[in-house]
Parts: C-alpha cells; sequence; structure tokens
C-alpha cells in the first residue's frame, strides 16, 4: 500500500465485497415499496371511512396485518440504504459520520419495530376495543 | 439532471415525514380512540391536507422515477431523445396520478 493518489493506496486490493449487496437490497426493496404502498393506497381508498372504528377493523384482518408489517420492514430498510447514500454524499467528516450513522440506524429500527408493534397490538387485541 | 435530483428529493422526504407520519398514524390507531382523534384532527387540518398531497405526489414521483432506474440498470434507455423524453414526462405523470388519487378522495368520503 503505497502513500500517492487515493487509487494508489486501494489498487490492488480487490473490492470491499458487500457494495453489490447494498445496490441488490435498495432494489429489492424498492420493489416490496411499490408493490405495498400501492396496495395501502387502494385500500385506503376503498375502505368505507378513516375513522378510529373501520380502520383498527380493517387492520385487525391477518390478511392486512401482515402486508402492513411487511411493508413497513421494507419501507424503514429501504430508507435506511437511501439516507445513507445522502449521508455518504455529504457527511465527510468521521465523527459526525459515525453520529449520524447510529441516529439512523436508531431511526430505522426504531421507527419500523413502532409501526409493527403497533399493528400486531391492533391484529392481536381485534381492533377496536 | 433535474429527474435525478428530484428522485432524492422525494425520497428524503418520504423517508423522514412520510416514514413519521406513517408510524404516528399506526401508533394512534393503536393506542385508542383519543390518540386517533388527534392525529386525525392534525390529518383534516389545512397541513395536514398539504403535507399528504404532498407525499401522494413524492411517493409516484419517486416511484416512477424509481421504474426509469430500473430500466437503466438492465442498460436500456440511454439513448438520447428516449432518455429526455421518459425524464419529461415522468413529473408530469405523478402530478397526473396524484390529482386522480386526491380527486377520488374529494368527491367521495371523508
Amino acid at each position: 500500500m503505497g502513500t500517492g493518489t487515493g487509487i494508489g493506496r486501494v489498487r490492488g486490493l480487490g473490492s470491499a465485497k458487500s457494495g453489490a449487496h447494498h445496490w441488490l437490497v435498495q432494489r429489492y426493496t424498492a420493489v416490496g415499496n411499490l408493490l405495498l404502498v400501492v396496495w395501502l393506497i387502494i385500500s385506503l381508498l376503498k375502505l368505507s371511512g378513516l375513522d378510529y372504528g373501520s380502520v383498527t377493523a380493517w387492520i385487525a384482518n391477518p390478511l392486512v396485518a401482515l402486508p402492513l408489517i411487511l411493508m413497513l420492514v421494507s419501507i424503514f430498510w429501504h430508507l435506511r440504504l437511501g439516507l445513507q447514500v445522502l449521508m455518504e454524499d455529504y457527511v465527510h467528516d468521521d465523527g459526525l459520520k459515525f453520529f449520524c450513522t447510529l441516529l439512523l440506524n436508531f431511526y430505522a429500527l426504531g421507527g419500523a419495530a413502532a409501526g409493527a408493534f403497533a399493528v400486531a397490538k391492533i391484529a392481536f387485541t381485534g381492533g377496536a376495543a | 439532471m433535474a429527474i435525478s435530483i428530484l428522485h432524492r428529493v422525494t425520497g428524503d422526504g418520504l423517508a423522514v415525514v412520510g416514514a413519521l407520519g406513517l408510524v404516528w398514524w399506526l401508533m394512534a390507531a393503536a393506542m385508542g380512540q383519543e390518540a386517533y382523534d388527534y392525529f386525525i384532527s392534525w390529518a383534516k387540518s389545512p397541513i395536514g391536507y398539504v403535507v399528504m398531497i404532498g407525499l401522494t405526489w413524492a411517493f409516484f414521483q419517486h416511484l416512477l422515477s424509481g421504474l426509469r432506474h430500473f430500466v437503466l440498470d438492465m442498460g436500456a434507455g440511454y439513448e438520447l431523445k428516449v432518455n429526455k423524453s421518459w425524464s419529461i414526462l415522468l413529473p408530469f405523470l405523478a402530478i397526473a396520478i396524484t390529482v386522480v388519487i386526491w380527486a377520488l378522495i374529494f368527491t367521495r368520503h371523508i
């Protein structure tokens, strides 16, 4: 490893072996989002109302709760990858980048968990109580 | 270039405002009538409508430019004319879908 230019220092080391994974998962979750969010929009348009009773009764259906949870996983995974790219483009300080990565991971995991827990609670307690 | 910037901007908006709004809605529904009604009072306020219409547009703009990325990933659509026509067409398509969805909502329920 030389001390010259950036390209000189990494030449011959090969790839990090994980770049394609990020790229592929971004596309898998993109397809997941496309199918599941379009399903959500159509379902909401078809619901008779969006009041508390109608919405919780709708979510309590297993055939709704499951795709909703899958949608949350797909959405938060996709946005984690997307915001990571944004961060890599604009945050160049190592310490700040560490902090942003930390926040992003908390946000993505916390958000997905909160959404999935809410859906599960409604599904397991049978909606409007 | 504009279409690429739009893809990133709509993506960031959806990732923050869209995802937080979605989780808020679900959490409110899980917490009970009172929390849900509080959410609805925000959603049905003028700000709520602006945010939801904006998110609808952002979602379809991001979806369509995302599909464009899929085509480009496959190595197709790089011819100047084809590339340019799609990048001009997609924003109009996204606006059209948004208008149709909200026309449906405003002419039916809620």
